[in-house]
């Protein structure tokens, strides 16, 4: 089940970002964040908690890599996504063990093919949340269980 | 009085070589446009795959939105009629866009046309700036937002050429341009008519060419690219097409620090009609 969920979207096209979020919007109720330059969406991912990152591979002044790679060090929960023209297709393919790509979309994109990656995306990054959380809650009432039986087996010795 | 027999003989024998020199310039050209070509190509296809994708997209959203539209406006119902005139403003802006989408693309096939066109075996008269513009299209995928480009067109009449080779030689100049420039820059393309030629200058902000590569600029073979990235081939070949085969002169001058012009200067008419 996906609660409601945050999309970051990165191109340096203007157009594509409009055309991914009304899709999005017309078939989904997610929250979507569109930035045309990498550097401010790297400043919005310092205060802000993403579902899932989806960048274009080549633009001017940041890489879609190089941008991935700073949202993992960022969010590594997040899902990471890159959508990319034919012809960089190989460096996209590099990148998949470089950034922990989950998928890579060739442009043009096919929407239903994008809204099923996004969706899929969301739930993952979900899903690794809640297991953090649920680890570090049993982590911590394993440790006061430990803390427990120390004081019982003291009442005892 | 008639020639003497070798001195015609010599003259003939000269104008055979000229004529092969024509040819073999002609053959190296096609080479190196095809190589050229290849190296735009995946700048070109990225071009081209953004407002493909968005017009898609767009079509697909527009469609669907109409349905809801429609239906909501047979219900009657007032949140559902609050929807339908959102989802209305959502389609007249994504028709915008798709308006731009499509201009972009013929833009790019526009630019893309003055490669295809086939070299004609004969020289003929063109507007250069015309052909500038549609070259310096062709750069827009690399130089977009890194590379401000900025023109100064000259009255210059029409100027009797081989127009695909001349903006093979526009296009080797603004790349290497674009390419020395590290991060971001400034490219300046001017045109004046003086005398009996066109001079075109393409200038560029980058660091300069070292004054120790600056005889061998127009060697064939030299490169100060990495492996893959340049063939060594564009400016000498710029070079024979301008000066050989079109009687011009092509030259630069330099400053560290400052930046790189690029000078071409092109005959308005062709004294040597010799066929390509």
């Amino acid at each position: 089940m996906i609660e409601k969920a945050t999309v970051l979207i990165v191109d340096d096209e203007e157009m594509v970002i409009t055309s991914v979020r009304a899709y999005l919007e017309l078939e989904t109720n997610f929250e979507v964040h569109g930035f045309t330059e990498p550097e401010q969406a790297v400043k919005f991912l310092e205060g802000n908690q993403v579902d899932i990152c989806v960048s274009d591979y080549l633009m001017p002044r940041m890489s879609g890599i190089q941008f991935l790679t700073r949202a993992k060090h960022l969010q590594p929960e997040a899902t990471r996504v890159l959508l990319t023209g034919h012809a960089d297709k190989q460096s996209a393919i590099q990148a998949i063990n470089e950034v922990n790509l989950y998928q890579y979309v060739e442009k043009p994109w096919e929407n239903a093919q994008l809204l099923l990656i996004i969706q899929s995306g969301v739930e993952r990054a979900q899903l690794m949340r809640e297991l953090q959380a649920t680890m570090s809650e049993l982590a911590s009432a394993n440790s006061s269980l430990k803390d427990v039986q120390k004081k019982l087996l003291k009442a005892f010795l | 009085m008639s020639q003497p027999p070798d001195q015609a003989g010599f003259e003939n024998e000269l104008d055979e070589l000229r004529a092969k020199v024509d040819s073999l310039a002609a053959q190296l050209a096609q080479e190196y446009k095809m190589a050229s070509l290849g190296r735009l190509l995946a700048s070109i296809v990225h071009e081209i795959n953004s407002p493909i994708g968005s017009i898609l997209s767009n079509n697909q959203v527009v469609l669907r939105s109409l349905e809801l539209v429609k239906s909501a406006l047979g219900s009657g119902d007032a949140a559902a009629l609050a929807k339908a005139s959102r989802l209305v403003e959502t389609c007249l802006s994504l028709t915008a866009v798709d308006k731009i989408a499509c201009e972009r693309i013929a833009e790019v096939v526009r630019g893309m046309k003055t490669f295809a066109r086939a070299d004609s075996s004969e020289a003929r008269k063109v507007d250069l700036n015309e052909q500038l513009q549609d070259t310096l299209k062709l750069t827009q995928g690399e130089f977009r937002q890194r590379i401000q480009v900025e023109t100064d067109w000259g009255e210059i009449p029409q100027v009797e050429c081989h127009a695909s080779m001349l903006n093979q030689v526009f296009l080797n100049i603004l790349v290497n341009a674009g390419q020395a420039i590290e991060g971001q820059g400034k490219i300046t393309v001017r045109t004046r008519h003086e005398g009996e030629s066109v001079h075109i200058s393409i200038a560029d902000n980058g660091p300069g060419i070292k004054p120790e590569n600056r005889s061998k600029i127009f060697a064939g073979g030299f490169t100060t690219k990495a492996v893959g990235v340049g063939t060594g081939l564009g400016l000498a070949l710029s070079k024979k097409i301008v000066e050989e085969t079109h009687g011009g002169s092509l030259y630069f001058e330099s400053e560290m620090g400052v930046g790189t012009t690029f000078h071409i200067l092109v005959p308005v008419e062709q004294k040597n009609k010799a066929a390509v």
